[in-house]
């Protein structure tokens, strides 16, 4: 704690503050754009961070992070389709809500209970993140191939309808982040041509995998036409809606409280918490029948869930460097390019970046909820913007995002390639998120590989090495618990739809 | 599930394609790596050959991906695949980067962005609408040249132009 306050004048330069709330407003508007995924918001983004100081970089990427799961409950809540998996709870109340007039009024309680759910898990993550750093401290080459291997079950049963092709989209990644000379021998691998002599770059691969495909569909839907929503502003609501939101505690400590513990395991996600803790608030609450017709407990419930999930959902990223969802493995990258490698040394070698980041999301809470409240009245232009303009411009910013990084046609060739297979690949059912951990996770899991099979040779062996000792077992454990829920939940899905 | 199987095949067939492959490395310590990540690839394809054909195996049975069930279920739900438009899609940003590298950054970027907002869609185009895209596609093109050129001075692909 002392640490957190001791850096937190870092971000509040009047650049950083700057950058801070151009961020969030940013945010805001793109995860209340159907059809632009904030994932693919904050992989666009990522380049243009290249050439900014790393603090500055990262309170822009925290900053859209933080505001993209917040701005997307405006489309759920005004058009009935969330901007965010995380916003899927909010439409269940929120847009009838909107349906019966009280479009300011639910707009307003999303941004007020999302502050408060996510001030409450930015504690929590400030709380928990150093001492667990401590712990992971210990760890040694064969515990962080584990740890690189959980991060991509994990990734696994998170994005895919299909735990197998998650996991082969997994591999795929890592097999893509061998490409071109390797680091210890300084041999050709997988060059097939000369654009992949230098390897697969994070940046390209991240863009590509995420904006490329978002471009073919949006393709693909451009006849579909969204109505302009019902929004009729008065005067006095926002004091009237804070009073009545604060009223709501039981709401409030559900969704703060799910949101935070779901938000901490990995691979859970924000979809998850918001769910669960409309669930909750409903089967606690004395008027649980009236939830799905426009109760404001339920939109209370899981906006202040799904925002509370964002400071813990950052606890595996900082430590372990498991990203706790796709968006998470985005800045995981833009951690990378940083030279910011994520794991126990973060908070040693980079103290003042990382504090002064964590700091800078406690900020982006508060700025999300105040443009939040004052933009709320404009958020239908955000919604009417064609389809057709937007594939020009995420084409355009990706074109430019991948050519800035290293000045090179050849990473847009790549970008370019990968984005089309990855949606051929999408739909046969594969995700971009693992293949995206795939390759980030690359380096770390060869490189810990390569080194422990070195001392296991000259020491205990293989399997003693890398599948005995307390750490390797109980994370050996947990990719099997991460796989074997995913498999779970696969057979459950597949009874539910025979009942049906 | 047809797809599912030919999907699965095609894996399998890659993989074993990819395993084959390593032995085109001139140290094989180099391979040591790739290679339990291909067979891992391998093992997955090989389930997910098991899981389509036991699919296909019991009729009626579903798949793992619900949505794409609840699609089959009402085929009269589901629109017609835009294959023409995305085709167009993809020539399109084909093109673009190849003129891109003749032209530059902003030149190909104001004509892309006029091409997709004329060719994908043509349907009820007034003047006044196009007028409006031509315009859009300036601001757009300014906005990025005054960004990139003039606040973080930042180099894009050069061309004959700028």
């Amino acid at each position: 704690m002392a640490e957190f306050f001791e850096y937190l004048p870092l971000a509040l330069t009047l650049t950083n503050l700057l950058t801070l709330t151009l961020g969030v407003i940013g945010g805001l508007i793109l995860g209340a754009t159907p059809g632009l995924s904030p994932t693919m918001a904050v992989a666009l983004l990522v380049p243009f961070t290249f050439h900014m100081d790393p603090t500055t970089g990262l309170i822009l990427l925290g900053a859209v992070y933080t505001a993209t799961v917040a701005g997307g409950a405006i489309s759920a809540i005004l058009i009935n389709i969330p901007g965010a998996p995380a916003n899927i709870a909010t439409l269940l109340d929120g847009h009838p809500m909107a349906k019966q007039g009280k479009s300011q009024t639910a707009l307003y309680m999303c941004f007020i209970s999302s502050l408060i759910g996510g001030l409450f898990g930015m504690l929590i993550m400030i709380l928990f993140t150093p001492p667990l750093a401590k712990i992971a401290l210990k760890f040694g080459p064969s515990e962080m191939f584990w740890i690189a291997i959980f991060g991509i079950t994990v990734m696994a049963g998170l994005s895919s309808g299909s735990i197998a092709k998650g996991l082969f989209g997994g591999m795929f990644g890592l097999l893509i982040s061998t490409i071109g000379y390797s680091p210890l021998l300084g041999v050709p691998r997988f060059v097939f041509h000369d654009v992949l002599t230098g390897g697969v770059a994070i940046i390209p691969a991240l863009i590509g995998l995420f904006a490329i495909p978002q471009v073919f569909s949006l393709a693909e839907k451009l006849d579909v036409h969204i109505e302009r929503p019902d929004y009729k502003p008065e005067k006095g609501v926002l004091v009237k809606t804070f009073v009545e939101n604060l009223k709501m505690v039981k709401a409030l400590s559900i969704g703060s409280i799910v949101g935070s513990i779901i938000g901490v395991i990995p691979g859970a996600g924000g979809q998850v918490s918001g769910l669960i803790a409309y669930d909750q608030t409903r089967k606690f609450s004395k008027r649980a029948a009236s939830f799905g017709t426009g109760n404001p407990e339920g939109v209370v419930a899981a906006e202040s869930a799904n925002n509370a999930m964002v400071g813990p959902s950052l606890i595996p990223l900082l430590t372990l460097s498991v990203p706790g969802s796709p968006t998470a493995a985005v800045l995981l990258g833009g951690l990378l390019i940083h030279g910011l490698f994520p794991g126990p040394d973060l908070f040693l070698t980079n103290a003042s970046v990382t504090y002064a980041f964590i700091g800078s999301l406690v900020l982006a809470q508060l700025a999300m909820c105040i443009f939040g409240l004052a933009m709320s009245r404009y958020s239908y232009m955000v919604m009417s913007v064609p389809n057709l303009f937007m594939i020009a411009a995420v084409t355009v910013l990706a074109v430019y995002g991948t050519y800035s990084v290293q000045n090179s046609f050849d990473d847009v060739i790549v970008m370019f390639t990968l984005g089309t297979l990855m949606y051929i690949g999408r739909n046969f059912g594969f995700s971009a998120a693992p293949v995206v951990l795939g390759i980030i996770l690359g380096p770390i899991a060869e490189d810990n590989f390569l080194k422990g099979k070195l001392i296991a040779d000259t020491d205990v062996g293989a399997f003693s090495y890398f599948f005995t000792g307390s750490m390797n077992i109980t994370i050996i454990l947990l990719c099997a618990a991460s796989i074997g829920y995913s498999i779970y939940g696969e057979i459950r899905a597949i009874k539910k739809l025979k009942e049906r | 599930m047809r797809r599912e199987l030919i999907i699965s095949l095609f894996l399998l067939v890659l993989t074993i394609g990819l395993y084959f492959s390593l032995s085109l490395m001139e140290d094989p310590r180099a391979a040591i790596f790739p290679k339990v990540v291909i067979i891992i690839m391998g093992v997955l394809s090989l389930a997910l050959l098991l899981q389509s054909i036991i699919s296909r195996g019991k009729a009626g049975k579903p798949a793992l991906q619900s949505d794409r069930i609840e699609e089959k279920k009402n085929p009269a739900a589901q629109p017609s695949f835009p294959i023409g438009r995305l085709l167009g899609c993809f020539i399109l940003i084909v093109v673009y980067l190849v003129v891109m590298e003749r032209v530059g950054f902003y030149v190909s970027a104001f004509l892309f962005f006029i091409a997709v907002t004329f060719l994908l869609d043509r349907k009820g185009l007034t003047l006044r609408k196009g007028g409006m895209r031509v315009g859009i596609a300036f601001v757009f093109t300014g906005v990025l040249f005054l960004l990139f050129n003039k606040l973080l001075v930042v180099q894009t692909p050069k061309g004959v132009f700028f």
